[in-house]
């Protein structure tokens, strides 16, 4: 435990000597992540494949905030779409401008939210999302997840349709719209996933708040419980099939990624817990004081008393 | 010569200023009621947007149905229900925005006060230098 906690405070203080270079470096990384998943699932559009193209504005995106990187990332991906569906392009844009003025009007600053959600999907560990943010932030996450989720099934609707929506020439304008959206709104699947990911958060943020001991290790526990709970109920109700065993894997993964996370974020020891009750005029204070585990970086210093150097010059 | 007391006490002033600045003094500039009146006039308008945006998607996906109804009476009770659905949608997104708001003034005049305090304490310092000082060069 010793040992973790040295390196969780050699951890801090590399990052706080070089915030600068690793948000710079994390931000590219994901911005890679992004465009090449894109370009992979769903690049029809050749111009946007070459890697000299995405590399480029990846780098690019490594000075920018995550809400211009996930604007990037939408305008890929309507292009791509583009070259399959102009309908689709259209509806897909209409959509992001909604949801742009509705939410992002707040200005919220979790735009990240928006790429992360459809690449642990990619990676197969989704059901950490919804842990971290209901250890992290607030509820109003669960717009930019759900919406996470939402792009993440469009890209694996066109992904599989790519063929149908290109050469559907039997059908009018009309008509393609009407399936199109009658597809997009009639994934089961996605409507449970989203449904899942919204339950997790509230479940999670509403137990890591409460005032009770280890409440962030039985809201991790709560959140992944819940998650295989909705799954489960969608997939008796609604007949969604959702691979057993990859689920099962990923959420134990999920639930690793979100302990790892806890001690990063919240170590306490809730051995040395004090309660402290006070007055003033207008109220009675109940404070419980639960201290920080801390530890102070090893600051190991080699001090040389007799170097080779001086016996020498002393011979 | 350097007084240490005061450059802790004005490094912390920086390092607010850095952190919380962009929460604060923006925010500060207005009024409560003209700061929370300004973004819902945005979030009207926005939702406004959104809700001709979002009719245009549900008109196209329900043409050939709007088109085959061709009766009066049923149009308007289509369009009494729309109206309600964008007023109620309207209401409660604008208490979100209130919601919101309020709390982001909150928080900026809380900060502001903070920030104030800090300032004030740094004055002092200065006050007690200046007094010191003169003293000692009359003495």
């Amino acid at each position: 435990m010793m040992a973790l906690l040295e390196f969780r405070e050699m951890l801090r203080s590399f990052y706080g000597k070089y915030d600068a270079v690793l948000t710079a470096v994390v931000k590219f990384a994901v911005s890679v992540t992004a465009f090449w998943m894109l370009n992979d699932s769903i690049g029809y559009m050749e111009k946007l494949k070459n890697p000299v193209v995405w590399l480029s504005m990846s780098l690019v995106c490594s000075f920018l905030p995550y809400s211009i990187i996930s604007f990037l990332a939408g305008i890929v991906l309507v292009a791509h779409i583009s070259s399959v569906s102009l309908e689709l392009a259209l509806i897909l844009s209409l959509i992001f401008l909604m949801v742009a003025i509705l939410y992002y009007g707040f200005q919220p600053g979790d735009g990240y939210l928006l790429l992360l959600t459809p690449l642990l999907f990619q990676f197969k560990i989704p059901y950490v999302i919804p842990l971290l943010v209901g250890l992290s932030g607030g509820l109003a996450g669960i717009v930019p997840v759900s919406c996470g989720v939402f792009v993440y099934y469009i890209i694996q609707y066109v992904k599989q349709n790519a063929g149908v929506l290109t050469n559907d020439a039997a059908l009018d304008i009309t008509q393609k719209y009407v399936q199109i959206i009658k597809n997009m709104m009639g994934n089961r699947v996605m409507v449970v996933m989203i449904i899942a990911f919204a339950a997790g958060i509230l479940v999670v943020y509403l137990i890591r708040t409460l005032s009770v001991d280890y409440a962030w290790h039985i809201a991790i526990v709560a959140g992944a419980m819940t998650q295989l709970m909705v799954i489960f109920v969608g997939d008796f109700m609604f007949d969604v099939s959702v691979p057993m065993v990859e689920m099962l894997i990923g959420m134990i993964a999920a639930m690793i990624l979100a302990a790892v996370y806890n001690f990063f974020v919240f170590a306490v020891d809730y051995s040395r817990t004090e309660y402290i009750q006070f007055q003033d005029d207008d109220y009675y204070y109940y404070v419980k004081a639960v201290p920080k585990i801390t530890v102070s970086a090893p600051d190991v210093k080699v001090q040389k008393i007799n170097s080779t150097r001086n016996r020498r010059r002393e011979f | 010569m350097l007084n240490e007391d005061r450059l802790k006490l004005m490094t912390s002033i920086g390092m607010f200023e850095k952190k919380e600045g962009k929460r604060i003094f923006p925010v500060y500039r207005y009024f409560r009621s003209d700061y929370i009146g300004k973004h819902l006039l945005r979030s009207f308008l926005g939702f406004s947007i959104c809700w001709v945006l979002g009719t245009a998607l549900v008109v196209l996906y329900k043409a050939e149905d709007i088109l085959a109804t061709l009766n009066f009476n049923e149009i308007a009770g289509y369009g009494k229900t729309y109206i309600g659905a964008y007023l109620a949608g309207l209401v409660v997104y604008l208490l979100i925005t209130y919601w919101v708001y309020w709390r982001r003034y909150e928080y900026a005049s809380r900060g502001m006060k903070v920030y104030v305090a800090k300032l004030k304490r740094l004055e002092k310092r200065y006050e007690m230098q200046g007094k010191n000082g003169q003293g000692g060069r009359k003495a």
